[in-house]
């Protein structure tokens, strides 16, 4: 087992706490935090993968997962704004009306 | 990766995840200290499976261990803590530790650059996105999860589908495929070893073969820059309270059309 394969579990385990948050957690601000998370496995998993092919187009992958990252809480904190002035609060179960 | 090392793998995840749901707000139910004992267990044997697994003369530093540790309390933290302000802390934790991990992998610039974007820009506006909608009570939705059955079951599914496949990533014969541009470390460099030429080497790849994929990124920016602005500009109806005449966060008397 090489060295990557351990910062790929890591990864993983990282990724799925973070899905767990999203899917656990009620708070909108905390589910966001959650794919933040799961960005950090990904982005670990990205570089390990560089690091395995001694090729640095991993970490520029890496550096443009930053980039989404930035735009996304930019937008969904924007958006989590919006819909706490509507509601007056942050539980996404207040809009369960939308799933139909 | 043997067999008995991904059984052995299987059982650290499903012994994680029951300490994952204990931990999980419940009210009442939350069963706080055996999810700890429950969860740092699994974190140990998963360190010693991974240490047993370790190919011997790639013997890792202790760093890996430690950082490793930090970057998944923190995660289980960040997921399972009540009250959100803390949870944006422990996230802090996790990009320390992540740079950190990426320090090992000799990957300096992206660590750097991941401290300054997200523990230095994203999470300042997380907290002042929870401070804005900080409520004086802790309130039932952060004290209560929403399923954690489920979510951990599907999240430990998601991750014994992910990890236990690793052990066969690094075939030998899959390694060094790629035409090596712009090295990460030369062959020569020792474990520990910080070399200069990263920044050069991301640079030169973001610059020439990816420049166009930069711009587009620096318009993706703008874009949700002016979004975000016309977003939080919007002047909305407030459904069922009243908006001004009392503190954020409070709800109205009358009852909530939902």
């Amino acid at each position: 087992m090489l060295p990557t394969a351990h910062y790929i579990v890591v990864g993983a385990v990282l990724f799925a706490l973070g899905l767990v948050g999203f899917l656990a957690r009620r708070n909108l601000i905390v589910m966001f935090l959650s794919t933040e998370v799961m960005f950090q496995g990904v982005m670990l998993n990205a570089v390990a993968f560089s690091r395995m092919h001694r090729h640095v187009e991993g970490q520029t992958f890496a550096l443009f997962l930053l980039v989404i990252a930035a735009v996304e809480a930019g937008l969904a904190l924007g958006l989590v704004v919006l819909l706490y002035r509507r509601r007056g609060t942050l539980d996404a179960e207040a809009w369960s009306t939308m799933s139909g | 990766m043997s067999s008995l090392g991904a059984l052995l793998l299987y059982g650290v995840f499903a012994l994680g995840a029951a300490g994952v749901y204990l931990l999980l707000p419940r009210g009442e139910r939350t069963r706080a200290l055996p999810g700890a004992v429950v969860g740092v267990l699994a974190l140990t044997a998963l360190l010693v499976v991974l240490s047993a697994e370790w190919v011997a003369p790639q013997r890792p530093t202790a760093y890996f261990y430690l950082f490793s540790a930090v970057a998944l309390i923190g995660a289980c933290r960040v997921v399972t803590h009540s009250r959100p302000v803390y949870s944006a802390l422990y996230f802090v934790l996790v990009v320390v530790a992540v740079a950190a991990l990426l320090v090992l992998q000799d990957a300096e610039f992206l660590a750097v650059a991941l401290i300054i974007i997200y523990a230095g820009a994203i999470l300042v506006t997380y907290l002042f996105v929870i401070m804005l909608a900080q409520q004086s009570t802790e309130p039932t939705y952060d004290r209560y999860a929403r399923e954690p059955l489920l979510a951990v079951l599907g999240g430990f599914v998601l991750m014994a589908a992910v990890a236990g496949k690793a052990g066969d990533v690094a075939a030998p014969n899959a390694v060094r495929t790629l035409p090596v541009v712009n090295q990460v470390a030369s062959e020569t460099d020792g474990p520990g070893t910080i070399s200069a030429g990263n920044v050069a080497a991301v640079g030169a790849s973001v610059m020439t073969r990816y420049v166009v994929a930069l711009q587009i990124g620096g318009v993706l920016l703008l874009v949700a820059m002016v979004g975000a602005v016309a977003l939080s500009k919007k002047r909305v109806p407030a459904e069922g309270f009243q908006q001004p005449a009392r503190p954020i966060g409070q709800v109205g008397k009358e009852a909530l059309p939902f």
